[in-house]
């Protein structure tokens, strides 16, 4: 058995895992034939879809388990930021003064899903709305903007999401 | 528990208000992207009100609806801009 | 009580933030500008109505599942705001601009 073949199986066992928490978490009970129905079917679509969920190239240990414990910090602070950036926007609502511009930056993060979770992050919060990500290059359209120089322009808007994020996931 | 000033039934129909408003934009956006915008909108809100139902007469079989209709509308905004993104490629 | 003011509390949020938000997607100039208004205001009402509901139903299965759409809402709305700003960004919709002073010319 060569390495690709484990990594195959690795990879299906994953999807299992994670489809079978979908199970549990929307069907909430925990009988036998429930449990059993989600086993057989999540196994039969992780079979069909691992290649599609778990990339080939993508081995790092952090990028498919997480730090759990980080991952509740890092909602707080996203539900506590998402408050101050609506007053943000309701206060330019109710002045009438805005000052949109587009700004170009990038990210230092590695794996896919950390990239995913940082433009979703930036769409959440201080008047900022991703509009394209290329790799690690990304296209943010912000109200009220500061500055227009890619570096600072990145730092404010990244802010604390990318140090946990990394911490995360790499 | 008795909600003074805001009931249930007040949000219920203040909410029902706010997407008649933003029906508005989806009537005279000038593009199509301002029509997503509200459609957007109006799918958030009606998911709201489906929550305030449940809660309000305890029933949970609302719950199950309005996570589908989260999905739907989810799906309708993809599908929409994966169709007219496709066309625009090829003219 | 406590309680009870808590929940009126985030219902006063959830309609302050629903007004305004629907009130940005009316006046503001373009695509984007509105855009911002309609993800970032109304999620954060319909959020503030959830909290609410999950404080007044209590330890039920109710709870749960409203937890669940929470979850769901908040992975699904910026992606589909993400979706469209990308539709817009692909179409070539030029962002609307505040118009700089002009340069006064030398004579």
């Amino acid at each position: 058995m060569d390495a690709l073949t484990k990594w195959k199986i690795v990879r299906i066992l994953l999807t299992t895992i994670y489809l079978m928490f979908g199970w549990i978490l929307f069907s909430g009970t925990f009988t036998l034939t429930s449990i059993t129905l989600g086993l057989v079917f999540s196994s039969t679509v992780a079979f069909f879809t691992y290649s599609l969920f778990i990339e080939k190239g993508e081995a790092a240990r952090r990028s498919l388990l997480p730090r759990v414990y980080l991952v509740g910090v890092y909602f707080l602070l996203l539900v506590f930021k998402m408050y101050v950036a609506s007053f943000e926007v309701l206060l330019s609502v109710l002045r009438g003064r805005i000052n949109p511009r587009v700004v170009h930056f990038r990210t230092r993060l590695k794996s896919d899903i950390a990239r995913v979770l940082l433009a979703n992050s930036i769409t959440m919060t201080p008047g900022t709305v991703t509009l394209n990500l290329d790799d690690d290059h990304l296209i943010v359209h912000w109200l009220n903007a500061k500055t227009t120089h890619s570096r600072y322009a990145g730092n404010i808007i990244k802010g604390d999401f990318e140090e946990i994020l990394k911490r995360i996931w790499i | 528990m008795d909600l003074a000033p805001l009931s249930w039934d007040f949000i219920n129909y203040f909410l029902l208000g706010t997407t008649v408003v933003s029906t508005v934009r989806l009537i005279i956006g000038p593009t199509l992207a301002d029509r997503l915008v509200a459609v957007n909108l109006i799918a958030a809100q009606v998911l709201a009100i489906l929550v305030i139902v449940a809660v309000k007469e305890k029933l949970s079989v609302y719950l199950d609806v309005a996570l589908v209709y989260d999905i739907f509308g989810f799906i309708g905004v993809l599908a929409v801009v994966k169709y007219f993104g496709r066309k625009e490629e090829i003219r | 009580m406590i309680l009870a003011i808590l929940i009126q509390f985030f219902l006063f949020l959830g309609i302050i933030f629903a007004v305004l938000g629907n009130l940005g997607v009316l006046i503001f100039p373009d695509v984007y500008t509105r855009l911002q208004a309609s993800s970032t205001c109304t999620t954060t009402s319909v959020f503030s109505f959830f909290i609410a509901g999950m404080l007044y139903s209590g330890f039920s299965p109710i709870t749960g599942k409203i937890l669940v759409i929470t979850v769901f809402f908040i992975v699904s709305s910026p992606v589909s705001a993400h979706i469209v700003a990308r539709f817009a960004w692909n179409r070539e919709i030029v962002p609307w601009r505040k118009l700089t002073p002009p340069i006064r010319e030398k004579q």
